[in-house]
């Protein structure tokens, strides 16, 4: 690795066709300059993600990547990081992506504790087909495909990262730069799955979570001297109804990553040019 | 007397019937007697039909035959299940003091050994098949020092006082048989040789063959009948640096596996036909991104849920054919359990080489089949491993393009492109199921899809050109008719053979491991008079193959009971389908 990476070492040279204005630019920067900050190298780093809008993120940034199906990002990591542990992960996705079609992966994700980062797209809506509700916009979000509102309420994706027993929990806006990487650093620095849900505002489907909305609302609790080490605290502000929240919400400091906890820490690269020395105990083991 | 022995032990799930026939068949094989098992049973915990069988022999054995000679029924209904196979010469081994009554015909002898109690003798009524076993023993004139070193295998691990527990009762059941009968006239003669073999499943074959091809990463999701393969995996991988997941579903340990083979490591993952299902679009991905991956679909009955421990081959239009859109790939059935050790291990090499996932196919009747083979059946020596053109950091500058962007989808000749993994330097690259140019980029460009879907499919015509697509071949061959098979229904073909013989019937024997690509049979058809194709299906899926290839109508051999062939019911099936009209070209 070397140490004079900048973060337009992480850009490619395809221009994004996403809408003018989109938060995922800002959400985009933001983690190819966390990478950069963080000691990381093109070479050295794997990127995956899923279909949607924030899917596209493989091909406008530079790294060893997979644009994979839609809502199974999460599990191509886990395998990238078990074979690699050596190799910096980081998996981007969407809302629709990571918490409905894929909540199930995401659930089992968080439990594992696998070392990579999971930036996530939330725009509250589905943006590259259109306009349809998605699983975090409002319940009385009119679209396409909800005239009359959804009538379900949203999925509370910091609840159910605390449900599945997150060791990092963390939220960001798109639109602030400087708190957006620096929290995007921390989850890539945790020991463990550093989970981030992003404010990446949709501008145009959504004209209820605009870059307005969040800039009013935000509260940063850092300025609220939230303490992320106290798990009490985390889940008051994740239970919180009425109010938004940027900042590290939860960090288990004893967190201890799948693949420490599970010894696997070698290359699984390398494979000899014929079977493994001991093979042959295999099968006398059958005698 | 017969010159093999068939043995079996029946009950209910969760009476210890399997762990008991196991032990059985591994004092045979310690004894040098080759040994082929098979199991029945049923989709429950407890409770329910299951059985246990061995056929033993110091001649090789492939297959089930429709005869049993000695029964250890733990339940009046194993005595019925079994009745139409046993003969004047079977005996059956019960508890008199069961409160069921055993209905057993005069002409069966009929021993009857307090199995409990003498087991509670021994230390515990759990040890009552041991108790059979040792009653076995007698019967058969099996020398019960051989069931001893098998009970101090499986039980070795739990302390001395187990192993010495057990074998006493098998001790007292012996005894007990001794004591109370005369069964000299039942002729039993139990050989032993020196041979040492050993004894295993296609499941744990495959397994087998993924450590020694190099595997280092397998993700999973447990379903009948391919869960023993991550079984055999767990605890073992661990040893030469791999590791196991138990993923939350089918969805996820495929794209797990697909995440660890972008990473560089030989990954795998196993299920049946319902988790195929649910890999299928992931697999297009595969095929896409151009990353190896071995998928190995055990099969088992289906559509749907189907019957989930019973045996079938009905998923070969699934493999051949799985996937929205066109996907180049390989599909491998190897047709017994020594060849799952081998094809998994060749099925790496053509992963790797080709850079496409492969299927391989194994089926409930192999992956449950515990069979005896010489341990250089499987000589770790002779593992080889190709890993195709997987570049390093000075290989990847030839492969760079202008701006120095590695070309990981370059299009070349033989269609294979070359692999960088992650941290190769300078290598850096996308992979994506969209359509993409040669930098993995996302294109719509018309010339660049069309050349990128020939590049593809050209790996597949550089591999049928390169890569031996044989098949295996037994009977005369010589003989006017041709039986063609795929799976594992090779060993019960083989010893149908015999019983041909007998019946002055020769045919030649073509069994095919290779379903796509697959060997050309056009000119083996051509010259044979009627041509019969065998398999464990209803609507005849490999069969319709074979016409495609070679332009002309065959005739089958279809089962799809759920129950395996055997050898005997093959060989009168065989003759019935000779003397039927040859269908109309």
């Amino acid at each position: 690795m070397s140490s004079d990476v900048r973060f337009t070492d992480f850009k490619s040279d395809k221009q994004p066709t996403w809408c003018p204005g989109c938060g995922d630019f800002g959400t985009m920067n933001g983690m190819m300059k966390a990478l950069a900050n963080t000691g990381n190298d093109p070479d050295n780093t794997f990127v995956v993600a899923g279909i949607g809008c924030s899917g596209k993120i493989g091909t406008y940034m530079h790294s060893y990547a997979l644009h994979g199906v839609h809502g199974r990002a999460l599990p191509v990591g886990t395998g990238v990081k078990m074979a690699r542990p050596d190799i910096e992960v980081m998996v981007a996705g969407g809302d629709g992506d990571g918490y409905s079609i894929g909540a199930g992966h995401f659930v089992h994700a968080v439990r594992r504790n696998v070392d990579m980062s999971y930036v996530v797209m939330d725009n509250r809506i589905y943006g590259l087909t259109k306009g349809q509700a998605s699983p975090t916009s409002r319940s009385d979000f009119e679209t396409s495909t909800t005239p009359d509102g959804s009538q379900q309420p949203p999925v509370n994706p910091l609840a159910l990262a605390l449900a599945s027993g997150a060791t990092f929990i963390a939220q960001s806006f798109a639109s602030d730069a400087l708190r957006h990487t620096e929290i995007v650093e921390a989850a890539i620095e945790h020991d463990g799955f550093g989970f981030v849900n992003v404010f990446s505002p949709c501008v145009t489907f959504n004209d209820v979570d605009t870059y307005d909305y969040f800039r009013d609302t935000l509260i940063d609790l850092d300025e609220e001297g939230h303490d992320p080490t106290d798990a009490d605290a985390a889940k008051e502000v994740i239970l919180d109804a009425d109010k938004e929240y940027q900042g590290i919400i939860y960090q288990d400091e004893n967190s201890v990553p799948y693949h420490e906890l599970h010894g696997v820490t070698g290359d699984m690269s390398e494979v000899p040019e014929g079977a493994p020395e001991g093979a042959m105990d295999l099968v006398r083991e059958f005698y | 007397m017969a010159a093999d022995l068939n043995w079996a032990i029946g009950g209910e799930a969760g009476d210890g019937i399997d762990s008991t026939g196991k032990i059985f068949a591994q004092a045979l094989a310690r004894a040098g007697r080759h040994v082929f098992t098979s199991k029945d049973f049923a989709s429950r915990i407890r409770g329910g039909y299951t059985a246990y069988k061995i056929r033993t022999s110091v001649d090789d054995v492939q297959s089930v035959v429709d005869r049993l000679d000695i029964l250890v029924a733990l339940t009046q209904r194993t005595i019925d299940e079994n009745l139409d196979e046993m003969h004047e010469g079977s005996a059956v081994i019960y508890d008199g003091e069961r409160s069921w009554e055993a209905e057993i015909p005069e002409e069966i002898t009929a021993v009857d050994v307090p199995l409990k109690s003498l087991a509670e003798e021994a230390g515990g009524a759990i040890m009552r098949n041991v108790v059979a076993l040792g009653a076995a023993c007698e019967i058969t004139g099996f020398d019960v020092a051989y069931l001893d070193e098998a009970l101090e295998k499986r039980f070795g691990g739990k302390g001395s006082k187990i192993v010495e527990n057990n074998k006493e009762a098998a001790r007292l059941g012996q005894e007990y048989v001794a004591e109370e009968y005369d069964l000299s006239h039942l002729g039993y003669e139990m050989e032993t040789t020196d041979a040492d073999y050993v004894l295993l499943n296609g499941d744990e074959a495959i397994g087998m063959g993924a450590i020694a091809a190099g595997c280092k990463f397998y993700a999973g999701y447990p379903i009948t009948p391919a869960t023993a393969v991550m079984e055999y995996l767990t605890g073992r991988i661990e040893q030469f640096g791999g590791h196991v997941v138990q993923a939350e579903d089918e969805l996820s340990a495929i794209n797990m596996a697909l995440g660890a083979a972008r990473a560089g490591a030989r990954s795998m993952t196993a299920t049946s036909g319902p988790g195929i299902d649910l890999m299928t679009e992931t697999f297009g991905l595969i095929a896409t991104s151009e990353t190896p991956l071995v998928i190995v679909d055990v099969m088992r009955s289906g559509p749907s849920t189907g019957m989930p421990t019973k045996q079938e081959q009905g998923d070969l239009n699934m493999l051949l054919y799985g996937g929205h859109g066109e996907i180049p790939r390989f599909v491998l059935a190897p047709t017994t359990i020594d060849e799952c050790f081998w094809k998994t291990i060749e099925a790496f090499n053509l992963a790797e080489t080709y850079q496409t996932p492969v299927y391989l196919v194994g089926d409930l009747a192999m992956a449950v089949t515990e069979q005896t083979f010489p341990p250089e059946a499987f000589d770790m020596d002779a593992v080889e491993i190709d890993r195709g053109k997987l570049v390093d950091d000075e290989e990847v500058d030839e492969w760079v393009d202008e701006k120095g962007r590695f070309r990981a989808h370059a299009n070349t000749d033989d269609g294979i492109s070359p692999r960088a993994i992650p941290g190769t330097v300078d290598g850096a690259h996308m992979s994506t199921g969209l359509e993409h140019d040669e930098l993995g980029r996302r294109t719509e460009d018309t010339d660049v899809r069309v050349e990128q879907v020939d590049k593809r499919n050209r790996k597949v015509e550089t591999a049928i050109e390169r890569e031996d697509w044989e098949y295996r071949e037994f009977g005369d061959p010589d003989a006017d008719d041709l039986v063609i098979s795929w799976g594992s229904n090779e060993g019960a073909l083989v010893e149908a053979l015999d019983r041909l013989e007998d019946d002055g019937v020769s045919v030649r024997v073509l069994s095919v491991p290779y379903i796509f690509p697959r060997p050309d049979l056009t000119e083996e058809i051509e010259a044979a008079n009627d041509v019969i194709v065998v398999e464990c299906n209803a609507t005849g899926q490999f069969a319709n193959l074979i016409e495609h290839d070679a332009l002309t109508r065959v005739k089958r051999i279809n089962k799809y009971t759920g129950v395996r062939f055997k050898a005997d019911e093959l060989a009168a099936q065989i003759q019935e389908r000779l003397a039927e009209e040859v269908p109309a070209q």
